[in-house]
C-alpha cells in the first residue's frame, strides 16, 4: 500500500475527474436526480399544466392507512420475493449437485437448462400464458390425460392460483441461473472433504445437508440476497401475463406504481411516487437487515 | 452395489432429462407452433409441423414491422453498450487503481443502486427526460439503459482490475507512460476479458429490457423489441399460430448466439453473482 501510495502520491484531481467524471455524470443525472425528484413528488401535487402543490405526508397516511391496494401489492411482492429464491436456490443447488456427481450428458443438462435465463421476461410470459390456456394448455391437458380433469383450472383467472401460476413461471426462468453458480461454487470446493465424505459411505442426502451446504453457506446466502432484491423488481412477467389481475391478486410494488402513474387519469405523479418512496424504504429495511443477519450469524459461529 | 449404483444412476439421469423437459420444452412447441397455422393448431395444439410453413416468417417480418423494431433494438443496445464498456472502464480502472479521498465512498455509492427498485427512479427518469425534448426519442432510452446497467458494469470491471499485479502499473510509469497510456495499453488490453463479460451481461439486459421502454417510448416506428412483440400480441391474440412465428423472430438471435458463445455467456451473466 505504502509503495502504492508513493507512485501515485503526485497524480492530479484532473486525471481522476476525467476517467471518473462520464460515467459520474450519468448516475448524477439518471440516477440521483430522479431519486430526489421522486422524493420532491411525493410531497406535491403534480399535475401536468400546473404549478406543483405542496400537499405533505398526507399521501403517505393514504398508503399506510388506506390503500388497500397497496398493502395488498406489498403482500403479493413479499410473498413472490421470499418463496421464489428459496424455490430457486434449492432446485438450482439440488440440480447443480446432480451434475456434479458426474452425470453423462452434464454439459448438455447444464446449457439446455440455462437457456430460460436469456429469455426475454415478454417472450417467457406469451410462452407461459399458452401453457396454462384453459382449453389446450400443455397444464390442464396433461390434467386430462392422466384423467384428474377435476384439477384443471383456469390458472391465471383464479385469484387463488394466478400469483403461484407466475411464481412458478419466475423459478422456471431463474433455476438455472442459480444451478450454474452452485455448479462453479461446488467445483471450487477442496475436492478432499467430499472424496472422504465419500469413502466414509455417506449417503447422497447427508453429504448434501452436513457437507455441501454449509460449506456453500456464503453463496447461497448471497444468491438468496441478490435473488430476493431481484424479485422485490418484478413488473415485466406480471405486466404481460395479468396486468395485476385478477382482482389484484397479482398485483406487485411495480406493476402497481406505472399504474397509477401513467395508467390512472389521475395525472398526478405525486401519489405514486410517494408509494415508490415507501417500498424504497421496505426494500432497503430488509436488504439491510438479511445482510445484517447474516454476518452476526457468521460472527457467532467462528 | 454395482446392481444397485446402477439403477441409482439411470434414475437420478431419468429425473434429470424430465427437468431437461420442463426448461426446454416450451421452446420446442413455439418452434414447431411457429411453423404452423392457426387453424391447425387450433385443430391439434400439439401436431407435428408437417407441412412447414416458412413462408409465416418473412410474412411476420415484413408485416408487422418486426425490421423496424428489430433495428431499433440493435441501435439501441449497440450504443448503450459501448458507452457502457467505454466509460465503466474508465471509472472502474480510477477505482482500482488511484487511491484519492471519496474513492470508496464513491463506489459505495454506486453499488447501492443495485439493489434500487425501478419504481424510486422511473417516474423522475419520465419527467427529466419530458423537460429535456429526450421523451419518446431512442437516445433518451439509450441514455437511460447506460445509467440503469452502469453499476454492476464498474462493479464487475472493479473487481477484475484490482486483481491486476500493481507491478505492471510502476514497470509502466517508470517507462514514461501517462496516466491515460496506462489506462488504453494496459489496463484494457488485460481487461478484455473482463470487459467482453460486461459486454454479453448488459447486451442481454438491454436487449430485454421491457418496464423503461414500455414508459419512456410511444412511437411505434421508435419500438424496441420487447415492445413490438407487445404490441403484437395485442393486433394477434387469438393468431397463436402468427404469434409464435413472431416470438421466435425475437429468440432466435439470442439462441444462435447462445449456440456460439454459449460458456462465455452463462459466465456473463452470472458474473454479478460469482465472486
Amino acid at each position: 500500500m505504502g509503495r502504492w501510495r508513493q507512485a501515485y502520491r503526485d497524480n492530479s484531481w484532473g486525471v481522476i475527474m476525467t476517467f471518473l467524471l462520464p460515467a459520474f455524470i450519468f448516475y448524477l443525472l439518471f440516477t440521483a436526480y430522479p431519486i430526489i425528484k421522486t422524493f420532491y413528488n411525493s410531497v406535491h401535487l403534480i399535475q401536468p399544466n400546473a404549478s406543483d402543490e405542496f400537499v405533505g405526508l398526507s399521501y403517505y397516511f393514504d398508503i399506510l392507512f388506506d390503500d388497500r391496494i397497496f398493502s395488498n401489492a406489498l403482500v403479493n411482492t413479499f410473498i413472490w420475493a421470499t418463496a421464489a429464491p428459496i424455490i430457486d436456490v434449492a432446485l438450482g443447488l439440488i440440480l447443480a449437485t446432480a451434475l456434479y456427481s458426474k452425470i453423462p450428458f452434464a454439459r448438455f443438462f447444464r446449457l439446455a437448462w440455462f437457456t430460460p435465463v436469456l429469455i426475454s421476461y415478454v417472450v417467457v410470459g406469451v410462452i407461459w400464458m399458452w401453457i396454462y390456456n384453459y382449453d389446450w394448455g400443455v397444464v390442464n391437458t396433461l390434467l386430462r390425460t392422466v384423467g384428474l380433469d377435476a384439477w384443471t383450472e383456469v390458472w391465471l383467472g383464479n385469484p387463488s392460483t394466478a400469483l403461484w401460476s407466475l411464481i412458478l413461471v419466475d423459478a422456471w426462468k431463474w433455476v438455472g441461473f442459480h444451478m450454474v453458480v452452485c455448479l462453479a461454487a461446488l467445483h471450487s470446493l477442496p475436492s478432499e472433504v467430499i472424496e472422504a465424505a465419500e469413502l466414509d459411505n455417506c449417503g447422497w442426502f447427508d453429504k448434501l445437508v452436513y457437507i455441501k451446504i454449509p460449506m456453500l453457506k456464503t453463496t447461497l446466502v448471497n444468491l438468496l440476497i441478490l435473488a430476493f432484491i431481484g424479485k422485490m423488481k418484478i413488473f415485466d412477467l406480471v405486466w404481460i401475463m395479468t396486468k395485476g389481475g385478477p382482482l389484484w391478486s397479482t398485483e406487485t410494488l411495480a406493476t402497481y406504481t406505472y399504474k397509477r402513474a401513467f395508467q390512472w387519469d389521475t395525472f398526478n405523479l405525486g401519489y405514486p411516487s410517494a408509494i415508490a418512496v415507501v417500498s424504497f424504504g421496505i426494500v432497503l429495511v430488509l436488504v439491510l437487515s438479511m445482510s445484517w443477519l447474516s454476518r452476526s450469524r457468521e460472527r457467532l459461529e467462528y | 452395489m454395482l446392481a444397485r449404483n446402477v439403477i441409482v444412476r439411470s434414475l437420478i439421469l431419468i429425473v434429470l432429462a424430465g427437468y431437461t423437459a420442463f426448461a426446454a420444452g416450451p421452446f420446442v412447441w413455439v418452434a414447431i407452433m411457429s411453423l404452423r397455422t392457426t387453424t391447425e393448431i387450433s385443430d391439434n395444439p400439439y401436431g407435428l409441423p408437417f407441412p412447414a410453413h416458412w413462408w409465416k416468417y418473412p410474412e411476420a417480418w415484413f408485416n408487422s414491422n418486426y425490421e423496424i423494431y428489430f433495428l431499433n433494438s440493435v441501435l439501441i443496445t449497440t450504443g448503450a453498450v459501448l458507452l457502457l464498456s467505454v466509460m465503466g472502464a474508465m471509472a472502474a480502472h480510477c477505482l482500482a487503481r488511484y487511491k484519492f479521498r471519496g474513492n470508496r465512498l464513491i463506489f459505495f455509492l454506486i453499488f447501492s443502486t443495485i439493489i434500487l427498485p425501478p419504481q424510486i427512479t422511473i417516474i423522475g427518469i419520465f419527467q427529466i427526460l419530458v423537460n429535456y425534448g429526450l421523451y419518446d426519442t431512442r437516445v433518451g432510452l439509450m441514455l437511460v439503459y447506460v445509467a440503469m446497467q452502469m453499476p454492476l458494469t464498474v462493479f464487475i470491471l472493479e473487481g477484475f482490475f484490482a486483481r491486476l499485479p500493481q507491478d505492471l502499473f510502476d514497470a509502466a510509469r517508470m517507462d514514461g507512460y501517462s496516466d491515460f497510456e496506462i489506462f488504453w495499453k494496459i489496463t484494457l488490453p488485460i481487461g478484455l476479458p473482463a470487459i467482453s463479460t460486461t459486454v454479453i451481461l448488459n447486451m442481454i439486459y438491454i436487449w430485454n429490457e421491457f418496464l423503461f421502454a414500455v414508459v419512456l417510448l410511444v412511437d411505434d416506428g421508435k419500438r424496441t423489441l420487447p415492445l413490438g412483440i407487445q404490441r403484437f400480441m395485442g393486433d394477434n391474440l387469438d393468431d397463436t399460430g402468427m404469434l409464435a412465428t413472431g416470438l421466435m423472430i425475437a429468440v432466435i438471435p439470442v439462441i444462435v448466439a447462445y449456440v456460439f458463445f454459449s460458456e462465455r455467456m452463462i459466465q456473463g451473466m452470472t458474473a454479478g453473482a460469482v465472486k
